[in-house]
């Protein structure tokens, strides 16, 4: 229960179900000094929840997750941006904090179900998108353990967002009805993500120094102060002068570039990802999937071409922009998710073919990088 | 289910009812400014005046040596900073202390360090007594105050004070000693152990929270921290906590009276809860309990590989209220500073629960804690082969 209005709901939702419900607050990280208020993972927000559940009429706990969040998920963000990916560190806290070690604190009470505020479904085993797609979350839930699926309530994810704050108001939960929601990533205090990755690897890290901005023939145009503020996609920072909008279409750590290039260079008629998951039994090569590449984007068409151990490769019936390494490949049969995994890279770019892939509106910039991140 | 069991009596007590008794009359009729001039002032002047006597004897002390205020922790700043910033200007910049003490002593001594004190941390032994050789080497002729907690609040050890003072006394250094955990449990007199300052706190032994006193030996300066009035001899100006003073007197002087048979029955039941949970875990560690002295209520015991987060939450879902190293703002469990500082290894101080029996613990509390601790272990280690 991070405090807010979904997983409150959830709660409170269950308890009116008739489960025997125990309320539980995930400490994940600790922020030095004062900050000002968070709207997620924050004292009043560990209140929030201790006030819902005595509402409620359950207990609730606290669980210290600190140093196992700490390894899983703060330092393999940092490590991702280093290595010129761009990380979804909610997918990993679902896999690892959530539905491993929370699981694991849940065994210890003799909990049966583990349920949360997620937008999304489980049915007969099988994870589903939530009833509501413009806020469903089963995109980050892609790389939970199957077995898993079977112990999930996710009560809100049959609803949508406005009926889940008419039900906090029913129920009296006017402490979180009419919660903001956090846009941010939790440990990222104010948006800025570069600070973490100083914070852990010092501000001489290659991906906060600066590098070259270059375009697709090599040539140089231009300085950026650390390719880690960057990500596939992005227009905002990049050298101006050029005829057609410009967009960062690849980041190569090694030599520290940035390389932009026209809309058309960031497209991609493939993906091949890795670590791959299934929530189902495997498919299998030749089997047409829809999916997704980004968190809100819309599911594509492709064919599942090449399996490999826990690597896949698919190929997009129409180019897609912006698949960007680090982000998540989710897999899907209409509603059902089938699996994920890692996007590696993208395939066959330049495609010659017409396009009518997703071009993401918000303002000037394509794709910010701390954004639309919240995967609850 | 049947009626909760509060074994967290280190943590806090319930108020006595002779204490809730006594205060009453001050929230009531007797309500005045111990300050004013007038009758009303009058009342509760001579009755504040009445109750630091009764403290003061409850230590061997003078009521002049005794200085109330908010608690323990602020007793604990108040002994530290106010005597580290009166003697600041003598050159004397080594404060010595232990890595076991309340946070309320080890935050207080960061500050001085960063006021220009030198912090010293004396190596513990791995039963959690304090290695008196190593104390003593840190005592120099620059040290400014020593501080050593008397009974440690996490695993119940009782810290060879009488040696330490004498020692910290032959270097010249002023010696204080938080006995929060310590008051009502072991004999404290002013007369018989040189201690110079002293901090004690009333709902540890049934008197309400936000009461506290420190105890001053005549003749050592201290610098308040607080400013505004001339309270407490100005040590602690603010108008005083009457009828929470009132309370803290009944309650300390019952918990002296009484001291010896609350010792008896309590470590009785210590032993008895201790027993029957080796008996059938076999494996558990009970820290701190090779030490030579032991407070009669605490037990700090590990189970290994069953993590003390699960097993709090499942002990108090069964109604059995524990607690586990120290509790930050949020409400959640951080590993414990004191098992770290006496060696424990970090998994098994993971596992660490801290049971500590009181007033409220009767002989069927211990038989059904006797039966419930060890079948959650073996149900929690079924489910760790399970999976």
């Amino acid at each position: 229960m991070s405090g807010g209005v979904d997983s409150s709901v959830a709660a409170a939702m269950l308890v009116e179900q008739g489960y025997d419900v125990v309320g539980a607050t995930m400490k994940l990280f600790c922020h030095d000094g004062d900050l000002p208020d968070r709207p997620c993972c924050s004292l009043d927000s560990v209140n929030d929840a201790r006030r819902v559940c005595q509402t409620l009429g359950v207990p609730h706990y606290v669980l210290n997750l600190e140093s196992a969040f700490g390894r899983d998920v703060v330092e393999n963000f940092v490590n991702e941006y280093a290595n010129g990916r761009t990380p979804i560190p909610c997918v990993r806290c679902n896999t690892f904090t959530k539905f491993r070690d929370l699981v694991v604190k849940a065994d210890g009470i003799d909990a049966r179900w583990i349920a949360t505020g997620h937008y999304a479904r489980t049915i007969d085993g099988e994870l589903h998108r939530g009833i509501d797609h413009s806020k469903d979350q089963s995109y980050f839930l892609w790389g939970i353990d199957r077995s898993v699926l079977r112990r999930m309530l996710l009560p809100v994810g049959s609803q949508t967002k406005a009926e889940t704050r008419a039900v906090a108001h029913t129920l009296g939960l006017e402490v979180v009805a009419e919660k903001q929601e956090s846009q941010d990533i939790c440990f990222v205090p104010d948006g800025d993500h570069t600070k973490i990755i100083r914070q852990r690897l010092g501000a001489n890290a290659p991906s906060l120094t600066e590098g070259p901005f270059v375009l697709s023939n090599g040539s140089r145009v231009g300085t950026h102060a650390g390719f880690a503020r960057f990500t596939i996609g992005q227009r905002r920072g990049l050298p101006g002068g050029f005829r057609e909008p410009m967009f960062v279409v690849a980041i190569r750590p090694e030599d520290r570039a940035v390389v932009i290039g026209p809309r058309e260079e960031l497209l991609g008629r493939g993906v091949v990802a890795r670590g791959v998951n299934w929530l189902v039994d495997a498919p299998r090569v030749g089997d047409r999937v829809s999916l997704q590449i980004r968190h809100r984007a819309p599911a594509v068409a492709a064919e599942i071409i090449r399996l490999d151990g826990d690597e896949i490769e698919l190929a997009l019936d129409e180019p897609v922009a912006a698949i960007t390494p680090g982000q998540s490949l989710v897999i899907y049969d209409g509603d059902r998710v089938l699996g994920g995994g890692l996007i590696e890279r993208a395939a066959g770019r330049r495609s010659p073919l017409p396009v009518s892939a997703w071009i993401p509106a918000r303002r000037a910039t394509l794709v910010n990088p701390t954004e639309a991140f919240r995967g609850g | 289910m049947p009626d909760p069991i509060y074994l967290d009596h280190a943590a806090t007590t319930p108020v006595r009812a002779e204490v809730l008794e006594a205060m009453l009359p001050f929230y009531g009729p007797k309500f005045g400014n111990p300050s004013s001039v007038h009758r009303w002032g009058r009342d509760a002047r001579t009755a504040l005046d009445e109750a630091r006597e009764r403290v003061a004897r409850c230590i061997g002390a003078t009521a002049d040596e005794i200085c109330f205020t908010s608690g323990g922790t602020e007793a604990d700043n108040l002994a530290i900073l106010g005597t580290w910033r009166a003697r600041r200007s003598e050159g004397r910049r080594g404060i010595v202390t232990t890595p076991i003490e309340h946070k309320a002593v080890l935050e207080t001594v960061h500050q001085a360090a960063n006021e220009g004190a030198e912090e010293r941390l004396c190596r513990m032994t791995s039963e959690g007594v304090v290695d008196v050789d190593s104390f003593r080497a840190l005592l120099g002729t620059d040290t400014s105050i020593a501080s050593v907690m008397w009974v440690n609040n996490e695993i119940g050890t009782i810290q060879p004070i009488e040696e330490l003072v004498a020692a910290a006394k032959a270097a010249g250094a002023l010696f204080h000693t938080d006995a929060v955990q310590g008051f009502g449990k072991v004999a404290i007199d002013s007369r018989t152990i040189p201690f110079d300052v002293l901090s004690i706190s009333g709902h540890k032994i049934g008197a309400p929270k936000g009461i506290g006193a420190v105890f001053i030996r005549r003749g050592t300066v201290i610098e308040p921290l607080f400013h505004g009035g001339s309270q407490d001899r100005g040590r602690r100006p603010g108008t005083e906590n009457v009828a929470s003073v009132i309370g803290f007197a009944r309650a300390a002087e019952l918990a002296v009276a009484e001291r010896e048979e609350h010792w008896h029955r309590l470590e009785a039941m210590r032993v008895k809860l201790e027993e029957a949970i080796l008996a059938r875990v076999p494996d558990a560690v009970i820290h701190g309990r090779g030490a030579a002295h032991r407070a009669p209520h605490i037990i700090n015991i590990s189970v290994p590989g069953v993590d003390s987060e699960s097993m709090l939450m499942a002990l108090d879902l069964r109604g059995i209220g524990c607690s586990a190293g120290s509790a930050c703002q949020s409400g959640s469990v951080s590993p414990s500073h004191v098992l770290d500082a006496i060696g424990v290894a970090p998994d098994v101080a993971g596992a660490a629960i801290r049971m500590s029996i009181g007033s409220l613990t009767t002989d069927d509390a211990i038989d059904r804690v006797s039966q419930v601790f060890p079948a959650l272990v073996e149900k929690a280690r079924g489910v760790a082969r399970v999976s």
